[in-house]
Order: structure tokens, then C-alpha cells, then sequence
């Protein structure tokens, strides 16, 4: 399991958790995305930067499974929230406390696989208006 | 500008306020040459001064919000001031960001923001959005008014004005909004879902019809939506569909394109006489979507679906992150119901269903 410890990439990202489902809007690239099934919890622990190994401990304290199914759900979850950049490498991080906080406390329940799904209807409309990020440092700085 | 004063304070460590304080020079020398014609408006309870030097812009992108009519006298909760170079002769400052060249069909954005301030600067139009946060103030410029962007005359000052009334818990939204006796639904979606014909279809069928694009939403309790302008857009295939005949929108009329088909920007009391309603309480989110139906089929939909139906396309299209919108839309979705209406090519049959969900018959 990759020790890389991820967070969510805010710079570029909104997010919104409605009726247990998270809302993922990407303003660099015009993507958005629904995260459900245990998804939710282990975006919650990216807010605070976690590793994979760290979610999936926390996942096990709370969803009946088999270890090694949490973590490959967390583990292709990760994959697939790194490849569309929602979340980048939380190089200075040492967690925050998410992970123990997501620990149910009335008892496991079973587990849902974490569920990722991408919408790219809006890029059209996108493309036509690129948006380059600036800053004071130096520009321009295209979107990453 | 009056009212306030130049953005001065922590110039230094913000290069967007040093930038828009230039700009607001400029505006001020614009303004001494060509006149400042002022106009105080009132939008979403909300009193919107604009400030024009000279009369080019101001007869451009006044028109689709004039309806918003004169407020009682007093400070604006919001100010945006508009100028262009070739009518009064004075240039705006350089940009210290300058996007990549555009490619053919493009509009490249440089978009600074920090927490008090925001820069838009497009590449391909030229269009320049500045706007302080703290006081509550932005400027608009162009060069050339003969190139105002498409999407400008459509929805003029959208990003200035999501910015600004962000700050005044109103949310701009990328809806339409119909409806009877004052109740109504918002119709979310992308361009191309069938919102702006459904909407359309709507008013011209004898409901009202607050917008086809647009909207500013008070969160209340009770939502309410209110109009932004008072012109809806349509190509010459929905003037068919709707049998919008040329005596009232002439072929020349189409003349402008953001994406796809050209379209007209029509005063929506012209396509439907006494159906514009600039306020609707809302009841419920339909997201409409082109289906090609004998009938129309609608659903009752998740509060995370209608978020999704609404939020993307708004926040994309405002181009600035909007972390303190999506929250607010994620609560209009949570407080109404959320409808999916696969659309007929019966256009009665389609007004009827959105009758249907407004009544909560789903």
C-alpha cells in the first residue's frame, strides 16, 4: 500500500457533502464528480491528509470487512482521486486526527465500496474559456 | 468612484488591489472626459450602483438590466464601474497578467484571486473584471465596446456580480425560472439541456417567467429567485419550436453566438407580453434534458443530483472558485425537491409537467 500521504487539492477544487454523497467540482479542468458508498468517509479524511494505510485502518474500525477488501477500495480510490488531481501530495502533513474521528462509535456496520464516478459534459464550455491561474510569485502559472 | 475610497490598504502585499486601484484611476480620468452617468438599481434587495463613463458601455449593457429600476437614494450595498478606451480615450493600466495567446475559438482567462480581491483578464476579448471583496466595489473594462464578448451582452457583469453579491449571502445561478402565482422552479442545467426552451415554452404557454439563463437566489427561508435581465436568448430553431415568427424576432436579430447557433437576445416582454415576474419563490429544482419524448417523463431526484444539476455549470461558468457558493446551492437543493423531466417533443405537454411539479405532483 502507497505510504504517500495525500490531501484534498483545494487550490483548485469545491466540494459539498449532500445527503451522504460528496459533490466534487473541479474548477482547473471543468470536471465534476460524485464520491459515494464509503467514498464520503475517506474524502473526509483527506480534508486533514492521510495515507492509504492510515484510511484503511480507520475503515476497518468501522465497516464489517475483510482487511484486505478495504484496502483495495481505499487503495483504487486513491489511484483514481490522484489521477484526476483532486488530490496532490501532502508533503509537510502529518494527519490531523480525521482518520481516528471517522471511527463509528454505536458499533461497524457493512461496507460499502467506494464509489467514484466522473462527469465531463461541462469541459466543452471549459475549453472555450481556459482559465490560467496568477499569483504574486509569478505568472503566468497555468492551472495544474 | 465616489463613496469610497482607492484601494490603497495593503497594496503593496496584494498586487491585484494595486492593479484595480489603477484601474480605478483610469476610470476616474475616463470619466472626467467622457461624463459618468450613474445609475442605482436594485437587485435582489440589494441596491447596485453602476457607474458608466460616457454613454457607450452604458447603452450596451444597461438594457437587460434596467428593469431593475431606481432604488430609493442611499449608499449602494455594491458598486461596479464600467469603462472602454476607444469612446473616451483613456487606457486601462497594463495587465501584470497576461494569458497565453488564444487559440482560434478560445478565450484564455488570467484569474488572480486573493482573499480580498479578484482579477479576470481575458485573452481573447480583451475583457477585464476587477473586484475588491472588502469594499464591495469592481470595475468592468474593455477596449472596444464594437467587441463586447458574447457572453457579456448576454449575461453583462455576471462574474462582478457573483463576486460582489456573494458577499451579501446572494447567489448568482446558472437557471432558468418559471412559475405560477408567485411559486416557481428553477431549471438548471449545461447549455444544450433544454432549460431556455423550457423556460421559454413556459411564458409563452401563460406562466411567468423570471429568467431563462440567470438568476440571483436568496436563500430566505422562504428561496426566492430574482431576475438578473430582463432578456431571454434564443436561436432561430427555438423561435421555430416555439413559433416565434420573424415579425417578432427578425432573422438579422440573430446575431451573436457563445457556443453553437447564433442567437437573439429578446426582451422577454416581447416574446411574452406581461410574463416577466422579477421575483419567484422557489418550490422546486427541474433539471431539464433533451430526450426527444412522445411524453414527458419526470422523476423525483436525489438533493445530491439536483446539486449536480445546478452547481457545475454555475461555478464553471463564473469563473472563480465560488467556495462559499456551493454550499449555499447544496442548501437550496436540500430545502426543495429536485425533479429530472426528460423532455417531449410535445411542447404543451412539457409546460404541463412542469405545472405538475410545481403542485408536487411527481
Amino acid at each position: 500500500m502507497s505510504e504517500a500521504r495525500l490531501r484534498i487539492n483545494s487550490e483548485n477544487v469545491v466540494h459539498e457533502t449532500i445527503e451522504g454523497e460528496v459533490i466534487v467540482i473541479d474548477l482547473a479542468s471543468g470536471s465534476y464528480f460524485s464520491l459515494s458508498g464509503s467514498a464520503p468517509a475517506i474524502w473526509e479524511m483527506l480534508a486533514g491528509g492521510v495515507t492509504a494505510a492510515e484510511a484503511a485502518a480507520a475503515l476497518e474500525a468501522r465497516y464489517e470487512a475483510d482487511p484486505a477488501t478495504i484496502g483495495s477500495g481505499v487503495e483504487e480510490l486513491f489511484g483514481k482521486l490522484a489521477e484526476a488531481r483532486l488530490v496532490v501530495e501532502d508533503a509537510n502533513g502529518n494527519g490531523n486526527g480525521n482518520a481516528a474521528a471517522a471511527v463509528a462509535a454505536d458499533g461497524k456496520t457493512a461496507f460499502e465500496k467506494p464509489a467514484f464516478e466522473r462527469y465531463t459534459d461541462m469541459q466543452d464550455y471549459f475549453l472555450l474559456d481556459p482559465i490560467h491561474e496568477v499569483s504574486p510569485e509569478g505568472w503566468p502559472k497555468p492551472a495544474e | 468612484m465616489s463613496g469610497t475610497g482607492p484601494a490603497t490598504i495593503g497594496r503593496e502585499a496584494d498586487p491585484g488591489l494595486a492593479f484595480l486601484g489603477e484601474l480605478e484611476a483610469a476610470f476616474e480620468r475616463a470619466g472626467a472626459r467622457a461624463g459618468h452617468a450613474d445609475e442605482a438599481l436594485e437587485i435582489a434587495g440589494m441596491r447596485l450602483g453602476l457607474s458608466f463613463a460616457g454613454d457607450a458601455m452604458r447603452e450596451a449593457l444597461l438594457p437587460p438590466l434596467a428593469h431593475l429600476g431606481a432604488r430609493p437614494a442611499g449608499e449602494p450595498d455594491l458598486r461596479i464601474s464600467v469603462f472602454d478606451t476607444a469612446s473616451t480615450g483613456v487606457e486601462a493600466p497594463p495587465l501584470p497578467w497576461r494569458p497565453p495567446p488564444p487559440e482560434p475559438g478560445t478565450n484564455p482567462l488570467a484569474r488572480y484571486e486573493s482573499e480580498r480581491c479578484c482579477v479576470l483578464a481575458a485573452a481573447g476579448t480583451g475583457a477585464v473584471t476587477a473586484v475588491d471583496l472588502e469594499r464591495r466595489t469592481a470595475i468592468f473594462h474593455l477596449a472596444d465596446i464594437a467587441a463586447l464578448p458574447p457572453n457579456e451582452r448576454a449575461a453583462p457583469l455576471r462574474e462582478a456580480l457573483h463576486l460582489l453579491l456573494g458577499k451579501l449571502d446572494r447567489w448568482m445561478a446558472h437557471a432558468g425560472a418559471v412559475g405560477i402565482g408567485g411559486r416557481g422552479a428553477l431549471v438548471v442545467g449545461r447549455s444544450g439541456s433544454g432549460k431556455s426552451t423550457l423556460s421559454l415554452s413556459c411564458a409563452l404557454a401563460g406562466m411567468v417567467i423570471a429568467a431563462d439563463d440567470y438568476v440571483v437566489l436568496d436563500l430566505g427561508p422562504p428561496p426566492v429567485a430574482h431576475a438578473v435581465q430582463s432578456t431571454a436568448k434564443l436561436t432561430e430553431k427555438t423561435a421555430g419550436l416555439l413559433e416565434i415568427g420573424a415579425d417578432t424576432v427578425a432573422p438579422e436579430e440573430y446575431s451573436f453566438a457563445i457556443e453553437g447557433a447564433p442567437k437573439a437576445e429578446v426582451q422577454i416582454e416581447r416574446l411574452a407580453p406581461g410574463r416577466f415576474e422579477p421575483a419567484l419563490e422557489v418550490v422546486a429544482v427541474i433539471a431539464p434534458t433533451v430526450a426527444g419524448l412522445e411524453s414527458p417523463r419526470a422523476e423525483r431526484i436525489s438533493a445530491a443530483r439536483g446539486l449536480q444539476a445546478l452547481a457545475p455549470s454555475t461555478l464553471i461558468q463564473m469563473h472563480s472558485r465560488g467556495a462559499t457558493a456551493l454550499p449555499a446551492l447544496a442548501a437550496l437543493a436540500r430545502a426543495v425537491p429536485s425533479y429530472s423531466l426528460a423532455l417531449s417533443t410535445d411542447i404543451a405537454a412539457n409546460v404541463v409537467a412542469v405545472t405538475r411539479l410545481l403542485d408536487g405532483d411527481d
